[in-house]
């Protein structure tokens, strides 16, 4: 989901105002018509809204399921990756759980890449969002009385300017022990939500990154042909966000793949030892990184 | 303007900024000099204040990371602390016109009357050209410069980075360590952190 500046210039331009708020009147009243589990609507945010959901209708014990934090905004206005870049800041969730259940860490989708300005950088999401949280119910989870899930949720809503918001949303599903049945009005958000994480990269992929004096250089060993890719550094302060990434076809000595030339961050003053950060093709699949560093022969 | 029009239009001031950015200030060299104009008029040389400790620090006015510290009295509190050390402290402003954060120096001496904000001065740069000689990103920014007119900080305010003025008390103010190290002749343990807050409103900004 790389988008290059003219892609981000032109989502920010996105006709047909009308089929949004359909398509957000059309999610909000199927919403209001699930199976199972009473829903509130969104909460509102500086222009947009806000959701727990959940992929199930009902929760069962000593069973993990997938909640969603569902962010949906007015055409233009952007959220933050959990790294923003070079400015903003990522939303930020303080879970309100009853005893047996625990909230994992969330799972973001592959970012956009938004140009700023020529020197700043940062890593978001347009027009909507389902960020991923795993839920774990314990075996001994109490009663059968359905369980009220809470969260305030504090995020920053960005266009020309930003607005920092802070709502409080809460999801009340019912308790069962027979296996959860995903709820219909779900499936798709959570489907595509998952089909934009980033996964691992497929077999025969070799990632390895040296370092150099000024540079990272990420090394993509692969038969498949890759002549565009944008690397987003999962921790901030690590690479220079708004630098161009070069990247190098290899196609001699027996190597397949690419380099990727990363600018490491003016931040960046202790020694790295891994890189980790998502690569982005512009095709649409994300793969995870996490691969040691080397350091270079020329340093 | 056409969506091309406009790839070439950032694509040009990418070229025309981007080889700025190879004199753009670097912690542990020497601090770009510039010549501003601030809000009461006066020309303001930074090579002037060798000899002195230097603070820039990047405002707008509009910006919710900036009014964290304002509405607090926070930023206020530090100017007086270290400008009444002989500490040099200039507030700049590098919001271009028609973008949050540009005031005309009417409005700026307005807005530091109402908020006593007592910097040395404030610098309206509203071309950015001080703004991208030190790569500024946001606004808060902090940037330290020693008597010897070297960059000894540049970054966060502090180690909190949200708009919550209740994260202000027990932060870690990178600002005052920075300042207090480097006058105890020590060196700064954290030269650098990621600045936190809204963009710099540059003339090509679009978020």
């Amino acid at each position: 989901m790389m988008k290059m500046p003219g892609q981000i210039l032109r989502q920010m331009k996105r006709p047909t105002p009308n089929l949004h708020i359909f398509a957000v009147l059309a999610a909000g009243i199927s919403l209001c018509v699930c199976a199972g589990g009473a829903q509130a609507a969104g909460v509102p945010i500086p222009h947009g809204t806000v959701e727990l959901v959940a992929e199930n209708q009902w929760i069962a014990p000593g069973q993990e399921s997938t909640l969603g934090l569902h962010f949906q905004l007015e055409k233009g206005w952007h959220i933050y990756w959990v790294n923003p870049g070079d400015s903003g800041e990522p939303p930020r969730v303080t879970w309100q759980l009853p005893a047996g259940l625990t909230a994992g860490a969330l799972q973001w989708p592959a970012p956009q890449r938004m140009q700023t300005s020529a020197t700043i950088v940062d890593f978001g999401y347009h027009d909507s969002v389902l960020l991923l949280v795993p839920l774990r119910a314990s075996a001994a989870l109490p009663g059968r009385q359905p369980v009220k899930i809470g969260a305030e949720v504090r995020v920053l809503v960005c266009r020309e300017m930003c607005i920092p918001g802070k709502a409080q949303v809460t999801l009340t599903l019912p308790v069962q022990t027979n296996p959860p049945a995903p709820n219909p009005a779900m499936q798709k958000l959570f489907a595509d939500a998952r089909k934009s994480l980033p996964g691992p990269a497929p077999t025969g992929w070799k990632f390895s990154v040296e370092e150099g004096k000024d540079t990272f250089l990420l090394r993509v060993d692969t038969h498949e042909q890759v002549t565009q890719a944008f690397f987003f550094p999962l921790e901030e302060s690590q690479i220079d966000n708004a630098a161009p990434q070069k990247l190098d076809v290899m196609a001699t000595g027996g190597a397949k793949g690419f380099r990727l030339s990363l600018r490491k961050s003016e931040q960046l003053v202790k020694r790295l030892t891994r890189l980790k950060g998502v690569l982005a093709l512009p095709a649409g699949p994300s793969y995870l990184v996490d691969v040691p560093i080397t350091p270079g022969a020329g340093k | 303007m056409k969506r091309s029009t406009i790839c070439l239009v950032v694509a040009a001031l990418a070229l025309i900024v981007a080889p700025l950015l190879v004199w753009a200030a670097k912690v542990g060299e020497p601090a770009p000099d510039f010549t501003g104009t601030s809000s009461t008029g006066k020309t303001i040389h930074l090579a002037d204040y060798r000899g002195k400790f230097v603070v820039l620090e990047w405002h707008n006015n509009g910006c919710p990371y900036v009014k964290k510290h304002y509405n607090s009295g926070n930023m206020q509190k530090l100017q007086k602390e270290w400008t009444a050390k002989g500490v040099v402290w200039l507030t700049i402003i590098s919001s271009a016109p028609g973008k949050q954060g540009y005031v005309t120096a009417a409005e700026q001496n307005d807005y530091m009357a109402k908020m006593d904000a007592t910097p040395t001065a404030a610098l309206l740069d509203p071309t950015g050209v001080i703004g991208h000689l030190y790569d500024a990103k946001t606004s808060p920014q902090m940037v330290v410069i020693d008597p010897k007119g070297v960059v000894i900080y540049d970054g966060a305010i502090d180690d909190r980075p949200t708009a919550n003025p209740a994260d202000i008390e027990g932060a870690t103010n990178y600002l005052n360590l920075a300042l207090e190290q480097a006058m105890a002749g020590t060196p700064v343990a954290t030269p650098t952190t990621r600045p936190y807050g809204c963009s710099v409103k540059y003339p090509d900004s679009t978020h």
